[in-house]
C-alpha cells in the first residue's frame, strides 16, 4: 500500500496519553456561507477516533455530525483546524492524493445508494481495489464474503438484493482494502430493524474480530448502542462523550440534552 | 386553452432551467439549417451573378446566325454544329437594320504561362477564337492594350493573364494544339469580370483563327449580328431569315445568352446545388437522430416531474403539449439562428471563392423567399418531428410513476424488435443484391434495398449495440481494468439510447465509406481498364478530366514514331458523327497500327484496309445494331455530309478504343480543329524502354510539353479527378459527422447528469478524476466504435452494391481500400473520444459531497 507523505512536524496522531488515533480532527471549524447567512457547522471541534474502536457520532439535525464525518474522511475540507487519517494531515493533500487516500485507507458506507448498479456484488466489493489496480487478497475477500453472508449472490446485481443485503455488501466493500478507518453515515437509516441489526452486527464484528476502526453517524440510540463510545455534538460543538453506551442511556442523555438546548435557546431568546 | 397555457409556461420554465440539455440539439438544428440555407442562398446568388455577367457580356449581340442542326453525343450536352461560311457575314451586313455582323470562330487553345506551364486545362474550357473587332458585338471587351492586327498578335482575358503571369508585350505559345507563337497586345474582360469563371480566352486575328482553329479557312462557328438603332432583336431575326441559306438559322442574342448560360453555368450550378442539398439532407437526417435521442432522454429523466403533473390533474395532452412546446421553441430559435448562419455562410463562401482565385462573378446576395422559408420550416419540422415520439411517451406517463424511483429506459432488445429488424434486414439486403445480380442491374432496386437496409440497421440497432458493445468492451476491460469495465457497462445500460446515439454517427460514417469505396472502385476499374487494354509502354495524354486543354498536335505521333527506341507511336483523335440518327463519338486513328499499342480483345475481321469507307465497331454496338462484318451504316458528319461505311472489323475491348474507329483519311474531309487526345507509344524492346521515356519527353517538349506517363502513371493520373471529388465530399460530410458528435456529447452530458450519485460514490470510494474522465471517454469511444463499425459495414456493402449496379452493367471492379477505411474508422473512434471531452471534464469536476447528497 502506498504510504502518503506525512506533513513535517505532525505528531497529532498520538496524544500525551499514548492513544493511537485512526482519524482525528483538531480545532475543526467549518463555515458555510458568509455574512448574514453564515452557518458554523463545526465550531472548534477536537476529537480523535482511537484505533480498533467503534465510535458513534450523535446529535440533533444540524448539529454538524455529518459535516464532522465528511471532513474527517477527506470528502470535505475544513475552514480552519486540521484533520488526520492516522498520521496524514488531509489539508496538505490535493484532490488526487485525497482520492488515493480515500481509496486505500478509508472505507465508506452511506445511507443509500452504496453500490454501482452496473457491477455485480463481487465487483462492487472489490471496486476500491480494482480502482487502485490491485489484486485483491483472495483469502481476505473470501473471509469478508463469509462474514457478510452473501456467498451465494456474488454474481447478482444490486437491484436483485434487498436493502439489508445491499448495505451488507457496502460494508464488505468498505472493508475490502483493509482501511485505517471505516466511516458509516446513517448505515441503517433506510433499513427495517432486523436488517439494521445485521448491518450493525457486521460493523461491530469488523472492529472486534478484524481489528478495524469504525466511525458511525446515527440518530438512532439502538444503533449507537452497538458502539464502544458515543460522542455527542450540538450546534457544531462537542458536548459529551459516553463510553460503553446502552440504548436507554443514550436515549436519556439525548432527552436531557434536548431539554437543556431548549432551555439554552429560551434563555438566549 | 388556459390549460395549454399552463403547460406552455411549465415547459418554458423547464427550458430555462435546463438550457444546457438543449445546447446539442440547438447546434444540431442550427448547423443543418445553416447548411441548407447557405446552399440555397449561394445557388441563387451565383445564378443571378452569372446571369448578370452573361447579360453584360452579350448585350451587344442582337442575333446569332448558325447552322440549325447540332449533333449531340451522350458525353457532350452542347453538341457540335456544322460551321457556317465566313462570307455569309458580308451578305448579312447588307440587310437593312444590321449595324454589324462578324464571324465568330471558336476552338480550343491553351496558353502557356510565363513559367512554361500551361494555363488552366483541369476542368473549365480553354478557348481561342477570332477577336471580334466591333466593340459592342464581342463578348470580350478590351480593358488594356489594343486589338490584334498582325499575324501572331493576340488578346487574352485578364484571368488568364493573371494566372499565367503574362502581360502586354510578352511572347508566349498558344497550343491549338500545334504550338503557335503569339505576342500579347491586349488584355480583355468578360462582362466586366476577369473572365467567364475559370474559362481562358485567347483572341486572334480572323486569319490566324481560320488558320489554326478550323479545318478549312472560310468557316466559322457562327455569325454575330448587331442591330442598328430602333431595330429590336426579334425584328432583326425576322429581317435576317429571308437571306439565310438552307440549314442555317438565326436566333436572338437573348436566346443565345440563355443557351450559353444554361450550358455553362446552369448545368454546373444545378449539379453543384443538388450535391450540396444532398449533403444538407444527410446532415439533417443525422441531426434527427441526435435530437430524437436528446428529447427521449430528457423525457425519461423527467418522468417523475411529468407524473407529478399528471397526479395533480394535468391531462395527457397537456403534458405532451408541454414537451412539444419545448421542441418548438428550440426548433424555431435554432432555425432562425441557422438561417442567419446560412446567409453568413453564403457571404463567406462568396468571399472565399474569390480569395482562392475562383472568380465567381461579384454580386449582392440573392435571398429569395424560398431560401428563407424552406430551411426554417425544415428546421422546425425536423426538431418537432424528432420530439414527437418522446412527447407521446411523456403524455403516457402514469401518475404513479411519481412514487417510483426514476426509471431510465432499459428496454431495447425485445424479441419483436430483433425479429422485425432481421426480416427487414433480410429483405433489404435481398433487394439490394437482387438489384445487383439481376440480368440488367438496377440502380433503382439497389437504392430501395439500401434504404430498407438502413431502416433495418436502425430497428435492430439496440440489439446490435448490446452485442457489439459487449464484444468491444471485453478486451477493454482487460486492457483498462475496472475503468474500462465500467465504461462498457455504462454503454450497455440503455441499448436504445446507445443505438440512437451511434446511429447518427453510423449514417455519417456509412456515407463517407460508401463514397470511399465507390471512388476506390472507380479507380480500380480505370486501372484495370488501362492494364487490360493498353498494350503500349508510355502514353502521352491530355488532362483526363474536364473540358480544358486543346488536345495533342497531330504532328506529335509521327515525330515520336521516328525515334529509334519507338516501335509504334499512334495518335488517337476524337470525332463526332450521327450513326443511324444518334450522335456518337468516333475514334480517329490509323487502325492498322492499333493492335501494336492497344489490346482489343477478340477481333473479327481486319483493321487493315479500312480506307475511306470502312469502319470498325465494338462488339456491343454491333450487337445493338445487328451488324456483322460487311454490314453498311450511314454516318452524318457535322458538315452535314452523309456517307456510307462498311463494317470491316468488330472488336471486344472498347474502353480505350471507343465504340467506333475510322481512319484519318475518312475523317479528313469532315474534320474541325485537328487534335489527338492520346498518343500511345510502344518501344522496340526492353533496352529501348529504359531510355525511351526520356526520349519521348524530349520530343514532346517541342509539341507543347504534354504529360508523358508510363502505363502505371497514366492509370494513376486517370483517377486524379476522383480524388479531388472525394476530398470535396469528405469536407461536406464533415458536417454530418460533427452533428453526430454533438449528439454523442449531448447524450453523455445527460447521462452524466443522470448518474450524478453514482459518480459521487465512485469518487468517494477512490476513483480519481483522471479515472472518471477516462471512464466517460471510453464509454463514448465504445459508442462511437459501434457506430463507426456499423457505418463501415453498411457503407462497404452499399458501396459494393452501387458499384456493381451502376458501373457498366456489373463489370466494374470492386475495391475496398483498407488504408482509407482504416483512417475513416480511426477518425470515427477518435471523434468519440473528442466528443467526450467536455462531458468528461464536467463529470470529473463534480463535487463529491453534493453528488452523494443529491435527492
Amino acid at each position: 500500500m502506498t504510504t502518503l507523505p506525512t506533513p513535517a512536524g505532525s505528531t497529532a496522531h498520538t496524544v500525551p496519553d499514548g492513544t493511537n488515533y485512526a482519524a482525528q480532527v483538531v480545532d475543526a471549524v467549518k463555515v458555510y456561507g458568509a455574512g448574514a447567512t453564515e452557518v458554523r457547522a463545526l465550531d472548534g471541534v477536537s476529537v480523535g477516533f482511537p484505533v480498533g474502536q467503534f465510535t458513534a457520532i450523535m446529535g440533533p439535525s444540524g448539529s454538524g455530525k455529518s459535516t464532522l464525518m465528511h471532513c474527517a474522511a477527506g470528502l470535505d475540507t475544513l475552514t480552519s483546524g486540521s484533520a488526520f487519517i492516522a498520521d496524514t494531515e488531509l489539508s496538505a493533500l490535493d484532490d488526487r492524493r485525497l482520492t488515493l487516500l480515500r481509496r486505500e485507507r478509508v472505507g465508506f458506507v452511506f445511507q443509500a445508494f452504496n453500490l454501482l448498479p452496473t457491477l455485480t456484488v463481487a465487483e462492487n466489493i472489490s471496486l476500491p481495489l480494482d480502482l487502485a489496480g490491485q489484486r485483491a487478497d483472495p483469502d481476505w475477500l473470501e473471509s469478508l464474503i463469509d462474514v457478510v453472508g452473501l456467498g451465494g449472490r456474488l454474481r447478482h446485481r444490486p437491484s436483485e438484493l434487498s436493502g439489508g443485503q445491499q448495505q451488507r455488501v457496502a460494508v464488505a466493500r468498505a472493508l475490502a482494502s483493509r482501511p485505517d478507518v471505516v466511516f458509516a453515515d446513517e448505515p441503517t437509516g433506510n433499513l427495517d430493524s432486523r436488517s439494521g441489526e445485521e448491518v450493525l452486527g457486521l460493523l461491530g464484528r469488523a472492529v472486534r474480530t478484524m481489528a478495524r476502526t469504525v466511525v458511525m453517524v446515527t440518530h438512532d440510540p439502538v444503533a449507537a448502542a452497538h458502539a464502544d463510545e458515543v460522542i455527542m455534538l450540538a450546534d457544531g460543538r462537542l458536548v459529551d462523550r459516553m463510553p460503553n453506551p446502552t440504548a436507554e442511556r443514550v436515549l436519556d442523555r439525548l432527552k436531557a440534552f434536548d431539554r437543556s438546548t431548549e432551555a439554552a435557546r429560551a434563555v438566549a431568546s | 386553452m388556459s390549460g395549454n397555457r399552463a403547460a406552455a409556461r411549465i415547459s418554458l420554465a423547464s427550458l430555462r432551467a435546463h438550457k444546457r440539455r438543449f445546447v446539442g440539439t440547438f447546434f444540431a438544428v442550427l448547423l443543418g439549417v445553416a447548411f441548407l440555407g447557405g446552399t440555397l442562398v449561394m445557388g441563387d446568388t451565383l445564378r443571378a451573378s452569372f446571369d448578370t455577367m452573361f447579360g453584360n457580356a452579350t448585350s451587344g449581340t442582337d442575333a446569332v446566325v448558325r447552322s440549325a442542326d447540332a449533333i449531340t453525343t451522350p458525353d457532350d450536352g452542347a453538341g457540335s454544329r456544322e460551321p457556317v461560311a465566313t462570307s455569309l457575314a458580308r451578305d448579312l451586313k447588307r440587310v437593312d437594320g444590321v449595324a454589324a455582323a462578324e464571324p465568330s470562330i471558336q476552338g480550343a487553345g491553351q496558353l502557356v504561362g510565363k513559367d512554361g506551364d500551361a494555363v488552366g486545362g483541369q476542368g473549365p474550357p480553354t478557348l481561342a477564337g477570332n477577336w471580334i473587332t466591333d466593340e459592342e458585338l464581342g463578348a470580350y471587351q478590351l480593358a488594356d492594350g489594343r486589338a490584334p492586327r498582325a499575324p501572331g498578335e493576340a488578346v487574352i482575358n485578364r484571368g488568364a493573364a493573371k494566372t499565367g503571369d503574362l502581360d502586354i508585350g510578352d511572347s508566349t505559345v498558344l497550343r491549338t494544339p500545334q504550338p503557335v507563337k503569339i505576342k500579347i497586345v491586349g488584355i480583355a474582360t468578360f462582362g466586366g469580370e476577369d473572365g467567364m469563371g475559370q474559362v481562358t480566352f485567347t483572341g486572334l486575328t480572323q486569319e490566324d483563327a481560320e488558320r489554326y482553329l478550323t479545318a478549312k479557312p472560310g468557316q466559322a462557328a457562327s455569325i454575330q449580328v448587331r442591330a442598328g438603332p430602333d431595330v429590336s432583336q426579334d425584328e432583326l431575326v425576322k429581317r435576317l431569315e429571308p437571306v439565310l441559306p438552307g440549314g442555317i438559322e438565326a436566333i436572338t442574342g437573348q436566346e443565345s445568352a440563355e443557351e450559353n448560360l444554361d450550358q455553362i453555368s446552369g448545368a454546373f450550378l444545378t449539379m453543384f446545388t443538388a450535391l450540396l442539398l444532398v449533403f444538407a439532407g444527410v446532415a439533417l437526417l443525422v441531426a434527427t437522430f441526435s435530437i430524437h435521442n436528446t428529447f427521449a432522454i430528457v423525457v425519461a429523466q423527467r418522468t417523475r416531474e411529468n407524473a407529478l403533473l399528471r397526479a395533480l390533474g394535468a391531462a395527457r395532452r397537456q403534458v405532451m403539449a408541454g414537451a412539444l412546446t419545448e421542441a418548438a421553441v428550440v426548433g424555431v430559435a435554432a432555425s432562425l439562428a441557422g438561417l442567419l448562419g446560412g446567409i453568413g455562410l453564403a457571404a463567406g463562401l462568396q468571399a472565399l471563392f474569390r480569395a482562392v482565385g475562383f472568380p465567381f462573378p461579384e454580386g449582392d446576395l440573392v435571398i429569395s423567399a424560398l431560401s428563407l422559408l424552406l430551411p426554417l420550416v425544415v428546421g422546425v419540422v425536423v426538431c418537432m418531428g424528432s420530439a414527437l415520439a418522446p412527447a407521446l411517451r411523456a403524455g403516457r406517463t402514469a401518475p404513479l410513476a411519481a412514487l417510483r424511483e426514476t426509471a431510465v429506459d432499459h428496454s431495447g432488445a425485445s424479441r419483436a424488435r430483433t425479429l422485425t429488424g432481421a426480416v427487414l434486414g433480410a429483405v433489404g439486403v435481398g433487394v439490394t443484391v437482387l438489384g445487383v445480380l439481376a440480368d440488367t442491374p438496377s440502380v433503382m432496386l439497389t437504392a430501395i434495398g439500401s434504404v430498407l437496409t438502413l431502416a433495418a440497421f436502425v430497428v435492430v440497432g439496440p440489439v446490435a449495440s448490446s452485442l457489439a458493445v459487449r464484444a468491444l468492451s471485453g478486451p477493454l476491460g482487460s486492457l483498462r481494468g475496472v475503468t474500462g469495465a465500467l465504461a462498457g457497462r455504462n454503454a450497455l445500460r440503455s441499448p436504445k439510447r446507445t443505438a440512437a446515439t451511434a446511429t447518427a454517427l453510423m449514417i455519417g460514417v456509412s456515407v463517407v465509406s460508401l463514397f470511399t469505396v465507390f471512388a476506390a472502385s472507380l479507380k480500380a476499374t480505370m486501372n484495370e481498364t488501362v492494364s487490360r487494354t493498353f498494350a503500349g509502354d508510355v502514353a502521352v495524354s491530355v488532362p483526363a478530366f474536364g473540358g480544358g486543354g486543346s488536345g495533342l498536335s497531330p504532328g506529335l505521333a509521327p515525330a515520336l514514331d521516328k525515334l529509334p527506341q519507338v516501335d509504334t507511336a499512334l495518335g488517337l483523335g476524337r470525332g463526332v458523327a450521327k450513326v443511324d440518327g444518334s450522335g456518337r463519338q468516333l475514334t480517329v486513328t490509323d487502325p492498322a497500327a492499333l493492335s501494336g499499342v492497344l489490346n482489343l480483345g477478340d477481333v473479327e475481321g481486319n483493321f487493315t484496309g479500312l480506307g475511306k469507307s470502312g469502319i470498325a465497331v465494338s462488339a456491343s454496338e454491333a450487337a445493338k445494331h445487328h451488324w456483322r462484318l460487311g454490314s453498311t451504316t450511314q454516318l452524318t458528319f457535322t458538315d452535314g455530309q452523309r456517307q456510307s461505311f462498311t463494317v470491316r472489323a468488330v472488336y471486344e475491348e472498347k474502353d480505350l478504343a471507343g465504340e467506333y474507329i475510322i481512319t484519318r483519311e475518312a475523317w479528313a474531309p469532315h474534320r474541325a480543329q485537328d487534335a489527338d487526345s492520346l498518343v500511345a507509344v510502344s518501344f522496340k524492346d526492353d533496352e529501348a524502354a529504359s531510355d525511351g521515356k526520356e526520349a519521348v519527353e524530349k520530343v514532346a517538349m517541342n509539341w507543347g510539353n504534354p504529360e508523358v506517363q508510363t502505363r502505371d502513371e497514366w492509370a494513376e493520373s486517370s483517377a486524379g479527378g476522383i480524388d479531388m471529388m472525394l476530398t470535396l465530399v469528405y469536407a461536406l460530410l464533415a458536417l454530418a459527422v460533427l452533428i453526430a458528435l454533438l449528439g454523442i456529447a449531448n447524450t453523455l452530458t445527460l447521462a452524466v447528469h443522470e448518474r450524478t450519485r453514482e459518480l459521487g460514490l465512485l469518487r468517494a470510494v477512490g476513483q480519481t478524476q483522471a479515472q472518471l474522465r477516462a471512464m466517460v471517454r471510453w464509454e463514448s469511444v465504445l459508442v462511437a466504435a459501434f457506430g463507426t463499425l456499423g457505418g463501415l459495414g453498411l457503407g462497404g456493402f452499399l458501396g459494393w452494391a452501387l458499384v456493381k449496379a451502376a458501373v457498366n452493367s456489373g463489370d466494374g471492379a470492386f475495391a475496398l481500400p483498407p488504408q482509407q477505411l482504416a483512417v475513416v474508422g480511426l477518425v470515427g473512434v477518435a471523434a468519440g473520444a473528442l466528443a467526450a471531452w467536455r462531458p468528461a471534464r464536467r463529470a470529473a469536476r463534480l463535487d463529491v459531497l453534493r453528488a452523494i447528497a443529491t435527492e
